[in-house]
């Protein structure tokens, strides 16, 4: 009995590796640790699975929509999946999704932290304190980012200019630009690839 | 009455289809004219705004395809759609430079890039073939068989997308025989990015 057990879990084993889609050669998935949960990130690996959602679209407004160019600016490094996902199994540094609340809300990549772009705008005390999170020393009213975290922002992708706009924000606040990262895909490449999201739970 | 609302119709996307603002590329180009074959395209996006893809290219599933990273090579500049629309009309219009499409000859037949000429992937093997498309990129075998890249022209590369080698596989090709890295130019999201973004393409029927 628990020989068939066994066997039957071997085969199941054997067919799943058969169909399982590497993220690419030597990696078949990677595991972030985050607000004390581990998620396993990996690619469909499901045949005839298609993009149908939202992001399957081709053509949204403009304004405020428009094809972003591939760097925000000179010295913010343009990130692409695998970049990512080594900055956020590393730990490198903070992962944010710039976008507005009601389209993190729907879904996210893994690990993600929620900052809308609307908050690096304008000051606020709310911004204070996520700058100095990110390890900002406020002195006399100026800002000092020579000991702060790297940081890596996506938004909805190549179409978005949702964290192209946190980013030239940052740089106003003298934020180091080679502390930043853009993840241009965002998340219509993302799920165009077939990797991993999640619904975010609960209060951000 | 039939014919007078196709005549109504039609009229009302003649008046309309000249403008491509609804849905533009950035906010200061709806659309570009790039020469395919001879022939001007205008390049814009699908004006439909809820125009979704479907198809080949919604597909998820890519079975031994890795992810590709940004950058191929430290020395080859990755471009997305903005950067490519500026070759096309600055390089490909003026014979400066050459937009490649890699994938096999069926791929490229049943639709393309606007612009881009086809080289399967595979004639980087055929060593006469390959030694031609040299020749055509500007760049001459020397007698001591270095490769002489004075007038080598610039040259934009693009395949399947994301999880396709393709591109790089042939870029790899061209840097081995000598061509220049910096007359070389990367366009990572390919077909597929291409499509995504409603982006008009060709046939090559």
């Amino acid at each position: 009995m628990k020989l068939s057990y066994f066997a039957a879990f071997a085969i199941s084993t054997v067919l799943a590796s058969a169909n399982h889609v590497d993220i690419t050669a030597g990696l078949s998935y990677v595991k972030v640790k985050a607000n004390g949960k581990t998620y396993k990130i990996e690619r469909v690996s499901t045949p005839n699975t298609y993009l149908t959602n939202t992001y399957a679209l081709t053509s949204r407004p403009s304004p405020p929509f428009f094809v972003q160019p591939f760097t925000v600016t000179e010295g913010v490094e343009t990130y692409g999946e695998l970049e990512l996902l080594d900055f956020i199994s590393k730990n490198r540094g903070v992962f944010i999704d710039a976008r507005l609340p009601n389209w993190y809300k729907k879904s996210a990549i893994p690990s993600a932290v929620n900052i809308p772009f609307k908050l690096f705008l304008s000051p606020s005390k709310k911004l204070n304190k996520v700058l100095k999170s990110f390890g900002g020393v406020k002195k006399k009213g100026k800002w000092n980012f020579s000991r702060a975290k790297t940081i890596l922002l996506y938004c909805n992708g190549a179409w978005c200019g949702q964290s192209p706009t946190a980013i030239h924000a940052l740089i106003k606040l003298g934020y180091p630009k080679d502390k930043m990262k853009y993840y241009r895909g965002g998340m219509q490449s993302w799920q165009l690839l077939g990797l991993t999201t999640i619904v975010p739970k609960g209060k951000k | 009455m039939k014919k007078l609302t196709l005549l109504a119709i039609l009229s009302f996307t003649m008046l309309f289809a000249g403008s491509y603002d609804k849905v533009k590329i950035t906010p200061d180009i709806s659309y570009i004219y790039v020469y395919h074959k001879g022939k001007a395209v205008k390049v814009h996006r699908i004006q439909d705004t809820k125009h979704k893809l479907t198809g080949e290219f919604a597909k998820l599933y890519h079975p031994g395809k890795d992810i590709q990273s940004i950058k191929m090579d430290k020395n080859i500049r990755t471009i997305g759609e903005v950067e490519l629309l500026s070759f096309m009309r600055k390089k490909v219009n003026k014979k400066l430079g050459i937009l490649i499409d890699v994938r096999p000859k069926v791929s490229y037949a049943k639709e393309s890039i606007p612009s881009a000429v086809n080289i399967p992937l595979r004639v980087k093997d055929d060593k006469v073939k390959f030694g031609k498309i040299l020749n055509i990129f500007g760049a001459k075998r020397n007698a001591d068989k270095s490769l002489e890249t004075s007038n080598a022209l610039d040259i934009a590369v693009y395949c399947d997308g994301l999880w396709s080698s393709k591109s790089s596989e042939f870029v790899r090709a061209l840097l081995e025989a000598g061509y220049p890295a910096e007359h070389i130019l990367y366009y990572r999201g390919g077909f597929q990015m291409w499509k995504i973004l409603g982006f008009t393409t060709v046939q090559n029927n």
